[in-house]
């Protein structure tokens, strides 16, 4: 799978009573990933409502293997499907940096909406040509942040 | 004719969004194939559009148009024979 990665620490207040990361945080950690990846092509929240969108996610899978626990460094894994439908499927795999083990691994579906709350059917030409670099780069060999 | 375009689109919904239980008897040809009828949901929507473009030519380009189209197979089977580019 071709990949964008960031890295982050395990902090104090992500860990629960029972001394592992609570599984509600490895969503927030998802979202790290992809921000991280969609900034780099302007490609953020506030740029797609600029062009007149909002793309609300609708469906969102994890998979737990190994907890994580603090002070660990994490290995965030990003990917994005190209789209076959008006909808943008995003890939996670989140690792501990020290040995490589995938601790856990996900998806997460976005809609495409104007503003005034109509679903997109078919992704428009602006937009293509906006995500078409973000293709291009994670179809790169070396695609590796 | 009529009945055929029909027929062939309940089992094209069959068939795209994998409704293993679903046969095309059970669906009603006046019926509402969102919500509260079928249950399809938006993401069945969008798997929905590409096969329809793929199989008959027809765009459905969001969910104003796709909300009249897709109230049951009767209208959808309407849009169809109006808008398609295919035989």
């Amino acid at each position: 799978m071709k990949y964008d990665e960031t890295e982050i620490k395990v902090r104090f207040n992500e860990v629960d009573s029972w001394g592992i990361v609570w599984h509600g945080h490895y969503i927030a950690w998802f979202e790290v990933g992809r921000m991280a990846l969609l900034k780099k092509f302007h490609l953020l929240p506030q740029d797609f409502t600029q062009m007149g969108y909002i793309a609300p996610v609708v469906d969102l899978k994890c998979f737990f293997k190994e907890p994580a626990r603090m002070e660990e460094e994490i290995l965030i894994r990003t990917s994005v499907l190209k789209p076959t439908k008006a909808a943008l499927t995003f890939r996670f795999q989140i690792l501990r940096k020290k040995d490589g083990k995938l601790l856990a691994s996900g998806e997460e579906t976005q809609v495409l909406l104007t503003l005034d709350g109509r679903m997109l059917y078919i992704i428009p030409q602006d937009l293509r040509e906006r995500l078409q670099p973000l293709f291009n780069y994670l179809e790169e060999p070396d695609s590796a942040a | 004719m009529a009945d055929d375009l029909v027929g062939e689109l309940k089992k094209l919904i069959i068939e795209t969004l994998k409704l293993e239980e679903i046969t095309p008897e059970d669906i009603e040809d006046d019926g509402h194939l969102f919500g509260d009828g079928l249950g399809l949901d938006s993401i069945d929507a969008l798997e929905l559009v590409v096969a329809l473009e793929k199989g008959y030519g027809v765009v459905i380009p969001d969910s104003e148009v796709g909300e009249r189209v897709f109230r049951s197979v009767i209208t959808l089977a309407q849009f169809v024979r109006e808008k398609s580019t295919t035989k």
